[in-house]
């Protein structure tokens, strides 16, 4: 008989309703999602500190500290020999610019290097998952780009680095341009001098010839000049550790010390992420969208918690956070994770905050999403085996 | 990348082709020596090794048990029982051998770091050449070393090259590459050939319009899907020996193609960009670069045996961009 045995297997998410989510959606999924809740520190941030250029060089400052000590020089070593970059390719010109185009790539900022040469680096995009966010992450970006060229070249380097143009800023496209400071005798600059205009005129992709998407979406892998290759899964798991590293870690080592307490800190958190869940399904379209991104039957009623927590759910899925179904009923859904799992989803740097966000962010959702009747916390919030709950409460003081 | 308005791209490109100019040219290299040499380099490579005697040099593909390109070399018989293997992994190399040399009396290891390497490209190379060096170069022949000094400098001339032109490469001790630059820009703007500055005019776009390939763009393919039948030696014993003759009795699966990319320029297009033959998915590009002396968007890519026919009009990546399936010879 020629009918195949079985149908051609592909990886999904797959929802408690049985909805498939195939991989690439998924990635694309958790790519912005990370975006999201960078959006909102960077809101706590605005209101802890009003000065733009003060709070833009404090997490310039911190995050070009902290990838310094991330990545490190042996960490950059390793990468040049496991790319097989040849001797021909001088480390302290060339390294800094392959790393950075990689984790654009991994990352769904779809774009390509224009320009490579010892003297002269530019990295043009045309979409960036993180534009939601604001122009003091595109600045800060720059500071992570020079702990790069610092650490290939052993010490100070010799570029100077402007990202004339970013979609954070309202840009078509996202330009980053390291020019040789020795050869065009340019000074060497400081955090918030990133932004200016390079030496050499730039390439700019016409609207026709842009991308929509990264090679991971376009072709199902990674591949650089020099052919090495990297693929979906392998990006996609990169991209929920170092994801969360850069945008939420690195700028939260500075956003906590901002107040003078901690409470202080957690009373603005709160607030923001309870807005932001607040607004999440406020639109009626929203849930209608939600209920057919999870497959959920007409059977589930529009004042089920199982909704939220299927949608959670799915959403820690798509962000590989390994969960457990503890309880899934019309009354109440429980799931189990680790704090581990949770909040440390790049080791190095575990953030309570991740708990913490989310709490006040789908307690508020719920609400739009399902009915004000129906509330979500997290049990053992503090210990390291939490259960995120949705039920029914009633709190006469309740935000 | 490489584009159509860029002169000091094109001025390069223009002087390979048509004069001569010169660049650093630096690859790794790996020394295999002892009295199991020559066995191992047999054993390691598709080509006939035994066919280059001491003084000269042969191109080949090295392939693993399957049968597919792992690396591609130049195998230097520099003397009795010394090789040099030109390659862009060394470090690749070095362990594959060692998971491969039980039985040989060798050893070997990773000089790349012990020597220098320059290039002189172009018809007037020969000329660039015997007003650099003491012993002209007019009688070395193709893919053959000779020794010979520099400003007082030994250095093993190659005439080889990856230009596609007439074209030697020079070796010399690192501790002398000052000496050697300094010799080459000064007879080079003496003689008004230029340093080549730009490494995808010399890496890419002058050897794709030639039809030269990168290892990364043979990976996983038999020599014969990249038509290099003629670097085949079946009359030896050689690792993916086995695999290789069942690739060749049934014929290519895919073959390495040129493509010709019709839009103005080529920015939607990367490496591994997916081929459509009417919509449906034929291949992925292994390279896209400006061609100067084609003045052409042009590359590689890996098609489907049966699709990959010359004149075959494609799509490529997600914008649908047009391309036509050539020949990877494009002058």
């Amino acid at each position: 008989m020629a009918l195949h045995d079985r149908l051609d297997s592909h990886k999904a998410v797959e929802t408690v309703w049985g909805k498939l989510i195939p991989e690439k959606d998924a990635y694309r999924y958790a790519t912005r999602e990370i975006a999201a809740f960078c959006s909102n520190i960077f809101q706590v941030m605005r209101i802890l500190e009003p000065d733009f250029e003060k709070r833009t060089e404090a997490i310039c400052e911190m995050s070009y500290n902290l990838n310094m000590g991330v990545s490190g020089e042996e960490y950059l070593n390793t990468f040049y020999d496991d790319w097989n970059i040849p001797e021909f390719c001088e480390k302290s010109s060339w390294l800094g610019a392959i790393f950075g185009d990689y984790g654009d790539e991994a990352e769904n900022m779809a774009g390509r290097v224009i320009q490579f040469t010892r003297d002269r680096v530019e990295k043009e995009l045309d979409t960036c998952p993180w534009d939601i966010v604001g122009a003091e992450l595109c600045n800060m970006t720059t500071a992570m780009f020079t702990a790069n060229f610092d650490l290939a070249n052993g010490g100070e380097n010799d570029v100077a680095l402007n990202m004339c143009e970013a979609r954070g800023c309202g840009d078509r496209h996202c330009r980053v341009v390291a020019e040789r400071r020795s050869t065009f005798g340019l000074p060497k600059q400081g955090f918030l001098d990133h932004m200016g205009t390079p030496v050499m005129p730039v390439h700019n992709t016409p609207e026709e010839r842009m991308v929509k998407n990264g090679q991971i979406l376009r072709n199902g892998q990674y591949s650089n000049a020099f052919g090495e290759e990297h693929s979906l899964e392998y990006d996609y798991r990169w991209l929920c550790e170092f994801g969360w590293a850069w945008c939420v870690a690195f700028p939260l080592a500075v956003i906590r010390d901002l107040p003078d307490d901690e409470d202080e800190f957690l009373r603005i958190f709160r607030i923001i992420f309870s807005t932001a869940g607040k607004n999440l399904f406020m639109e009626p379209f929203s849930k209608r969208a939600v209920r057919d991104w999870l497959g959920a039957p007409d059977s589930i009623g529009d004042n089920d918690p199982r909704l939220m927590g299927a949608y959670i759910k799915t959403l820690m899925d798509c962000q590989l956070v390994p969960n457990e179904l503890d309880a899934f009923t019309k009354d109440e859904v429980r799931i189990k994770v680790t704090a581990d799992d949770f909040n440390g989803r790049f080791e190095m740097a575990p953030m309570d905050e991740l708990a913490i966000g989310y709490e006040a962010l789908w307690h508020n959702a719920v609400k739009t999403l399902v009915s004000a009747e129906w509330s979500c916390w997290f049990e053992g919030i503090d210990e390291d085996e939490m259960t995120i709950v949705i039920g029914r409460k009633i709190d006469k003081r309740m935000i | 990348m490489l584009f159509r308005e860029d002169e000091v791209a094109r001025a390069e490109a223009k002087a390979i082709r048509e004069s001569a100019g010169w660049y650093r040219w630096t690859h790794d290299l790996v020394e295999i020596k002892g009295p199991d040499a020559d066995r191992l380099v047999q054993y390691l490579y598709v080509n006939d090794m035994a066919k280059a005697p001491v003084g000269r040099t042969k191109y080949t593909t090295m392939l693993n048990e399957d049968g597919k390109i792992i690396d591609d070399v130049i195998v230097m018989h520099m003397d009795e029982n010394l090789y040099w293997v030109s390659t862009l992994y060394a470090p690749q190399l070095l362990k594959w051998i060692a998971a491969h040399d039980e039985g040989f009396d060798v050893a070997c290891s990773d000089i790349t770091k012990l020597y220098d390497m320059y290039a002189v490209q172009g018809p007037e190379s020969t000329t660039f050449m015997n007003a650099l060096v003491t012993e002209p170069v007019d009688g070395l022949k193709r893919f053959a070393v000779m020794d010979d000094a520099i400003d007082g400098v030994p250095a093993t001339i190659h005439r080889a090259g990856f230009t596609g032109e007439l074209g030697y490469e020079i070796y010399v001790p690192m501790e002398s590459t000052k000496t050697i630059e300094e010799a080459l820009r000064r007879v080079g703007d003496e003689l008004g050939y230029p340093e080549i500055t730009i490494l995808e005019v010399y890496v890419r776009s002058i050897p794709v319009e030639k039809g030269f390939a990168l290892r990364q763009d043979m990976y996983g393919l038999t020599p014969f899907e990249c038509d290099l039948d003629w670097s085949v030696c079946m009359d030896k014993e050689f690792i993916g020996k086995e695999a290789l003759e069942k690739a060749q009795s049934e014929g290519p699966a895919r073959r390495l193609m040129g493509l010709e990319f019709l839009n103005d320029s080529y920015e939607d297009i990367a490496q591994r960009e997916i081929v459509y033959r009417k919509g449906v998915p034929c291949g992925f590009v292994r390279t896209a670069i400006y061609g100067y002396t084609v003045d052409k968007n042009i590359g590689f890519a890996v098609i489907d045996a049966k699709k990959a026919i010359i004149g075959e009009e494609v799509t490529v990546g997600e914008n649908d961009s047009p391309a036509i399936i050539c020949d990877k010879v494009f002058v």
